[in-house]
Parts: structure tokens; sequence; C-alpha cells
């Protein structure tokens, strides 16, 4: 389904790609079943209708917590350099400030630009315009972000409790546009229109494939590669200066006009297709900028394979093939004694959907046994729809199979019995909540927040460091484990099935 | 867009309803004084972002306090998703509730509602009223985001623990029994060391105390102690007050307001003896424990002299508080009547009820026999750092106590900040605590350890 930029909507991850939020098997199944192919089960079109990529779901009528789009809205708008975002909503949503605002930090310090607090306003919808409309105080709330920083654009953002009494958003941000000559951008993202949060990545990479993006650009930067990422640290430039590539990081960290000069670029990678999905399909549909098709940069195959196409689009094959040629020479002795040390060892991944096909890949490269994941949602298909980027099929293709393969979203209730199938040593996790119920079993977690660190050769050198200390770390965890009561009763722990209570539903 | 320091003339300040860099969550963040209690878990019936987003900011990033046994990414959540929008959510929670008595290990559940099933108008006491013979009993708080922020909401959970779950009561009073209403948990990130301390102090002076949440509390035994306490404390400007009202009403029971957290010994035992003289207790304990306390805790003033009085590199002079009403005014107490440091501003940003704030200007007014000083009331951290810029301090740089959104503003007039409210981001606090008597020597160690530290 080609991305639709003519409503101000966009289109959820289920309606576009049949993304699913829970589901247990082997990945080869899962591969099978999403397989580029269409339909339930076997792709006989079974079960589910005739919808496209409709994957059965397990349903279950116990959830804790997830997270929703107006987070990842704020995760991409809230941390523009030179704009605002305005959290259209009760005060509630704005506490999501505090946690991006160390994101948004931390990540400036270790780019090395000058440290700042980010730039949100929540409008404070109170009771009272529940009943009247809110819109007064989003009138106010866009002036006030004009009048205090004079952003080069600025984003509104909705929310659940904006969807439901329908303020005329739109009307706003058009209406501001005119009068104050900047981008004024509505981002629709209300948590309970999708059943992914990711969906927010797209609401927001949608707003400024619309209204940012330079549409007509005057020139090609024919050097210059779109990098979508988040606050990683900048790996990405050394490694694409050595095929004469410059990088333009976008979207966090990055100011509006890095965004609009992305039409101008040659090619379009990113360090996670969940991420880069939408926008990076939306530049070459919209704009005839490149995606770099193939596996992820995890990986020996997989950076190979990614640096070739990268050489290939952009007409550096010989660069490409020679940085390639020295990188397989520079971590070799390193990549042995790592493999050495790491014999038998045994870990679990906990992420993203496709940042876990790519760090499952880092890890066997090391040598260590992964035979259990749980990634937070599964997308059948990226935006682009090419079998290149088909990142599942090239960890199964490359490395096995990995026969307990569970989808959830985020749920800590699971996870217990997904770490007793497996019974891991370590497990790498990027998202919060699961990590604190592993300390309590015993077993330590590498935070991925520095989402740059398992990319390309360095990564798996850096991977397996990072594996090495943290075993270190057990002393801690098996002496919690020792002192400490889950609050999880008896009888659920003694599943062995974590979808126990779940249904299959179509 | 880094704020200018040079940026004039200098436009009028206008408070509209933005908030910029939040200082409090809304209602529903008072899932956290449900999981603050001992084995006690809220279930959620709301966004599928909401109690995830309340969790990382206000116990993650604010002093990475953690979850607690039933917080964090335990708490049980309907995620309400478009068919609860459009179809109404009681099915949907009746569900979870339903599940959450099978998988979770809890001694009572509170439901804590958001802003999609206040604005559906699900009827929630009706799904709550028929788990009345679950094993684990359930009680609810309507808490969507836009009825007020985490403050209300804690009150309102309060009440509903105290409605529905404790219940009625006639019997007779426990003298020496006390409830205390303090500091709001986990939005204060020293809550757990201050209520420990506050706890401690109130024993010495001959009292049995109900402190309610956090570690050193009964859970739901001690809660369902609550009305037979001789009288309540509320030890705040504002906060619980509310709730002491209600239990007058629903118990019959006095409650004492101490607008002042104490730090230090002089707050310490103004505290402990209006306590004694509230309660009726034999003073001579409790006089006893003062005396106790009091040669150990200057002992330690003494050793400080060697610092305070001789430190060749200057000392800030004077001081700004930016936080929540509680630490707000029990800092500035001690500040200027432990350690003689002058006011300069004073902003309260915990949005206090209107029928509350005269009282509390009056607190600042009467901060010492000998000095008086103005307090003022906002939310937005743009005005906040906007007064801070605009304030005069003098041929030096202040103190701030604020939170993190204060660093730059702080970096900028080369002012020394210690982190004390949320959002508390660049601390990591478990037990620390900075009242009482032994609270206030950390405090002391903390303020000169940040100003001797940035020294060279």
């Amino acid at each position: 389904m080609p991305i639709n930029l003519k409503t101000p909507v966009v289109e959820s991850r289920e309606q576009r790609l049949g993304t699913i939020v829970g589901w247990d098997g082997s990945a080869s199944e899962l591969a099978r079943q999403s397989a580029y192919a269409r339909g339930c089960g076997s792709g006989e079109g079974k079960g589910c209708g005739q919808k496209a990529r409709r994957i059965c779901e397990l349903e279950g009528p116990f959830t804790q917590g997830s997270v929703c789009s107006e987070m990842m809205v704020e995760n991409q708008a809230g941390h523009i350099l030179d704009a605002v975002l305005i959290q259209h909503a009760p005060i509630g949503c704005g506490a999501g400030q505090v946690s991006y605002n160390l994101r948004f930090r931390n990540g400036l310090a270790a780019r090395h630009k000058p440290v700042q607090n980010i730039h949100q306003i929540c409008t404070n919808l109170t009771e009272r315009d529940m009943v009247f409309g809110g819109v007064a105080k989003l009138e106010q709330s866009v002036r006030d972000a004009w009048e205090r920083h004079h952003p080069k654009a600025i984003f509104i953002g909705t929310s659940c409790a904006t969807g439901i009494i329908g303020d005329d958003v739109d009307g706003v941000a058009s209406a501001f546009e005119a009068e104050l000559g900047i981008p004024v951008i509505p981002l629709h993202c209300e948590g309970f229109k999708s059943k992914h949060w990711s969906t927010g990545f797209d609401a927001a990479q949608h707003g400024i494939l619309r209204q940012i993006v330079r549409k007509n650009p005057t020139r090609k930067q024919d050097d210059l590669v779109n990098v979508i990422n988040l606050w990683g640290s900048d790996v990405f430039s050394p490694m694409l200066a050595n095929l004469g590539l410059r990088v333009n990081y976008v979207v966090d960290l990055a100011s509006i006009e890095d965004l609009a000069q992305m039409s101008e670029a040659a090619a379009t990678v990113g360090f996670c297709y969940t991420l880069s999905s939408y926008l990076a399909a939306g530049l070459e549909q919209e704009f005839g900028v490149p995606e770099i098709k193939a596996p992820m940069p995890y990986g020996i195959a997989g950076t190979d394979a990614w640096l070739r196409e990268i050489g290939r689009v952009t007409h550096r094959e010989d660069k490409a093939e020679a940085f390639i040629a020295a990188e397989h020479a520079r971590i070799a002795p390193r990549l042995a004694d790592l493999r050495r040390r790491l014999e038998g060892r045994k870990g679990y991944v906990a992420t993203g959907s496709a940042y876990s096909h790519g760090l499952i890949c880092v890890l066997r490269e090391l040598g260590i046994e992964v035979n259990g994941s749980l990634v937070f949602h599964h997308d059948p298909v990226y935006d682009s729809q090419d079998p290149r980027q088909d990142t599942l099929t090239h960890l199964i293709d490359t490395y096995g199979d990995v026969p307990h393969f569970s989808v959830g979203n985020r749920q800590q209730y699971q996870f217990y019995a997904l770490l007793q199938r497996v019974k891991p040593d370590f497990i790498l996790i990027r998202h919060n909540g699961l990590a604190p119920l592993a300390s309590r079993l015993g077993i330590p977690a590498i935070p991925l927040g520095d989402e740059h660190h398992a990319v390309g050769y360095q990564g798996i050198l850096n991977i397996g460091e990072s594996v090495l200390n943290i075993l270190a770390h057990r002393k801690f965890h098996l002496d919690l484990a020792a002192h400490t009561k889950l609050p999880y009763k008896k009888w659920w722990l003694e599943q062995k099935d974590p979808f126990a209570l779940a249904k299959r539903v179509e | 867009m880094t704020i200018d320091l040079n940026d004039k003339p200098l436009p009028p300040l206008v408070k509209t309803n933005s908030i910029e860099q939040v200082r409090y969550p809304c209602s529903i963040a008072a899932m956290h004084s449900v999981s603050a209690i001992p084995r006690v878990i809220p279930i959620t019936h709301c966004g599928p972002g909401c109690a995830d987003k309340q969790f990382v900011n206000l116990a993650m990033y604010n002093a990475w306090q953690g979850g607690g046994y039933g917080g964090g990414a335990v708490v049980p959540s309907t995620n309400a998703s478009e068919r609860e929008v459009v179809f109404g959510g009681a099915d949907r929670l009746r569900e979870l509730i339903g599940a959450t008595q099978n998988i979770l290990d809890a001694d009572l559940f509170v439901v804590l509602t958001g802003c999609i099933s206040d604005l559906v108008g699900d009827d929630v006491g009706s799904v709550v009223r028929e788990f009345r013979d679950a094993e684990t009993p359930v009680t609810f708080a309507e808490t969507g985001g836009f009825k007020g922020n985490n403050f209300t909401g804690h009150e309102l959970v309060a009440r509903a623990i105290i409605d529905q779950y404790v219940g009625p009561y006639d019997g007779p009073k426990q003298a020496g029994l006390v409830n205390v209403w303090s500091l709001l948990p986990y939005h204060n990130p020293f809550w757990r060391g201050d209520l420990a301390e506050i706890k401690r102090i109130l024993e010495g002076a001959g009292l049995t105390v109900n402190i309610l949440f956090g570690q050193h509390s009964g859970g739901v035994a001690e809660w369902k102690t609550i009305p037979q306490a001789q009288f309540n404390l509320v030890l705040s400007p504002w906060l619980g007050l509310d709730v002491a009202r209600h239990l007058e009403r629903t118990y019959g029971q006095p409650f004492l307001h101490v607008p002042v957290l104490p730090i230090g010994a002089k707050a310490c035992a103004d505290l402990i003896r209006r306590v004694v003289a509230f309660a009726g207790l034999d003073p001579a304990p409790a006089e006893a424990f003062i005396a106790a306390e009091e040669r150990i805790y200057y002992s330690y003033l003494e050793d400080f002299t060697t610092f305070y009085a001789e430190y060749w590199w200057g000392l800030p002079a004077k001081f700004a508080v930016l936080s929540d009403s509680t630490y707000n005014l029990a800092l500035t107490k001690f500040l200027v009547n432990q350690l003689g440091l002058i006011p300069a501003l004073q902003i309260i940003t915990d949005n206090p009820p209107e029928e509350f704030r005269p009282a509390i200007e009056a607190e600042y007014r009467t901060i010492a026999e000998d000095v008086s000083t103005e307090v003022e009331f906002e939310e937005d951290s743009y005005i906040i750092h906007q007064k801070l810029l605009r304030t005069d301090f003098g041929h030096k740089p202040p103190i701030i106590f604020g939170t993190t959104w204060e660093r730059d503003v702080a970096k900028g007039l080369k002012a020394p900040i210690v982190e004390v409210t949320f959002p508390t981001t660049y601390e990591v606090v478990l037990s620390r605590s900075h009242v009482g008597y032994r609270g206030a020597l950390t405090l002391l160690e903390k303020i000169y350890t940040t100003i001797v530290s940035a020294s060279a």
C-alpha cells in the first residue's frame, strides 16, 4: 500500500503493514506467515479472511501498561533542535517531557552539541475544556511557542482527550501556518487509535514529509546519506566517510534544515526498519531518494550486504569493497578472541521488532546461543514491501532459526515464562520494564541506550565486550534474586506457556 | 534556543494555560500513591501509554526510584483502544480485573481511570462492585487526567481506599496512635527516607505511627487501623488537609496541621512539642528524645563549623527554591533559621488550591522572627526561569533548589543547583532523607558537596 500523504492523518501500522502485537512460535514460522506473502497461516487465506498480510494474533484478558503513539511523536518531533512540539492534552501527557529531556540532553552531549532542554509545551487541558473544547488554549500555546522561541516549525501532537472531544487541530495549524509563515504541523497520534506505539513514529514522519521536506529541491547532494536514527553516538559518519559519504542524521537532534534537505540526499538508511520504514519509503516515493534495500548493518553478513548496497546506489562500489575487506581484517583477531571467551553463553533479546532481528545476528556472530527473543510487535512487511528488507528471513537464512520467537507489547507478566523456557545468561533490552523482572531472577541486562552500539563491524566487538562486562554483574542480580518476591501468583508462575490465557483472534 | 541572558528588553511575563517543562503530571499518576502502599497494586483503566508514561517519568527518570513491588511495568492496564472509545470500556475493565485476580498477588487493588473512561462515561463503580466478593478486594478512583494533577489524584486515592476498603468504624480510639499525611510519594524523590525519619521522630515523641506509605508502612493492615487513631497529623502546607477533614467527618477524628515538614533540630523540637501537646502525652519521654537527638545533631554542627565558618573560597548567601509547596516551605524554613541564608526567590510549583494560598503566604511572611519573605505560585517553567533570571541576587550567585529543568539557567547564573523535586533526573535516590535530625545533616552534606565539588 503506497504512502498516502494527502490527508493529515497517518494510516496506522496495522492498516498499512498488518502489524500484530501478540504471537508465539518459531522465527521461521513467523517469517513464513509474514513472508511478504498474503493471508493467514500458510498463506492459503484461511482463518483471517482476505485482508492482506493478516497474521492470526494472540489476545488475552490480562494486559499491562503498554506505550502509546503520542510518546513516539514526542520521541521524534520533540527532539528537533529549532522546533517546538505542542502537546494538546491534559497535563499527564506532558509528563513525557521529563524522560525525553534526559535523552535529548545526553544525546546532544554525546554528539558534542550544546546541551539544552527540550522544547515542548503542554496546553494543559482541564475539565472545562472537555466540555467547551480546547481550541482557544491551543491557539494560545501556539502563540506562546512563537513568542518564546521563534522556532522554525511548530508541531502539534494530539491526545486521547482531544481526539475524543474532536478539537479542530488541523484548522488551527493551517491558520497559524499562514499567520506565522512557518510550518505548523498537526500530528494525529491519539493513543487509542493504534495497537502499537510505532504508529507514532509514522505520525511524526508523515507530518515531516508533508510539511518540512523541501518539495522541489534545486540541488542534489550526491554524497549525502539520510540516516534515520534517534540519539545514538556518531557511528555512521566515520563509517560512511570511508565511502566518501556524509551523514544527515534525522529526526532526533536534527534541525529543520536537516529535515528539509532530506529530499536532496543520495540515499536513506536507518539503524532499524521499525523506525525508518515510513520516512524512508516516503522519501523514495515522493522525492526519488532511494532507500537502501538490504539487511540492516548487524553482524558481518548484514553489514557486508548493507555497505555493498549503499556502494551500488551511490556508485561507490570499489570504496565499499575496500572498506569491507579492511574491516574484516581489522576485527578478525579480536572477534576470534571474543568468540573464545563467550563460548557456551546464552543470550536473549527483548527489543523493538526489526532491531531484535539485527541484535540476534550480532550475538550469533559472536557465537552466543540465542534460543529466544521477545519483540514488541511484528510488521509482516515494511513500507517498501521489498523482500531485500526482510530482516527476519535474513536472520534465519544466515544464522538459523530462533525456536522461541514471541511477539508481545512488552508484557512483563509473560516475561517470566519466556525466560524460563530458554534460561539465558543475560538479556539485551532497550525499553524499560522487563529488565527489573530479569534482575529478580538473577539475569543481568544490557540496556542499549545508545542504539548505535551494535551497528556495523565494530558493533559486533562492542556487544562482545558488553556481554563480558554484564556477565560480571550477575553477582548483583543473583544476590537480589535470593532476596526478592515477585508480584505474580504461584499459579501464574507455574504456567509453562506465557500465552496460556490468550486466544487466537481474527 | 537556549535562554539568552542578554535578551533585552524583557517582555512582561504573562501567565497563560501553557505549561512548558512540566512540574507535575496528572491525576492518574496517583497510581504511585497506590503502589507506595506495600502489596497494594493499581489497575489502570486508560489509554495504552498512560500507566507507562506516569511510571517512567515520575518513578524512573525522577531520581531512578523504581517501581516497587506492584508499580512500574507490573501495573495492569486496559490499554483502551478505539473499541473502548466507541462502545465503552466497562466490559474490558471487568475482564481485566477478573484476570488480575488470578495473576497478581496483592492485598488490595485500586482501579484508577484515565481521560478515555472519564470522557466516555464508563460506570466504573458498577464494575468494581461486581468484585465485592473477590479474593482480593478492589476499590476505584476516577482520576482522568483533565481532572487535576497528581496531588489532587493522591487525595482521591486516599479517600477511595478509606471509604471503599477501610470502611465504617465506631469502635474505640487508640490513644497515641496517629495517621500521618505528608509528602506525595514518588513526586518528591526523597519521600521514602523522609517518611522513615518522620516516623522515627514521632515514635521518639511517644506516639504510635501509621505512616501509611513506603517501606515502613504496614500495608493494608495499617490502613485498616486508620479509624482507630487518636488523631491525624497533616505535615505539609496543604496536601492531606482534604483527607484529614474527610476523616474528621467520617470517624470524628481531630487533626493537627503543621505546615512545616521539619528539617533540623529546631523544627523537629517544635513539631514534637506541638504533637505531644495536641495528643496530651507525657512530655518527659519526648523531651528526653529531643535532648538525645540534639546532643548528636549539634555535635555534628560543631564539626561543620570547620567548613562553614572557615571555608576560604566563599559560599552562597542567598537562595532560591522552586519546588512543590511542602519542600519549598520546609527548605526555606531551614535555610533561613538554621543556616542564616537569605531568601531571594520562592516559587511554589504544585498549584495548591486557591483556598490554601493565603495561609501558605502567611507562613513565608513569618519565616523567622526577624525575616519575612514573599512566595509566588507558578507552574510553567518558562515563567519560572524568567523570574529566576530577573531576580537580583546581589554580588554573587545564589544556591538554587529546584529541578532538572533549572540546570542550564543555573549554569548561566553560575549558581550551584540541588535538585529536590519532580523532575530530579540527575540524581539517584534510594533511602536518602532531607528531613528530621538525620536528614538535615545529609542535606548539609549535599548542599556543600555540590558547592565545593564545583570549585575547580
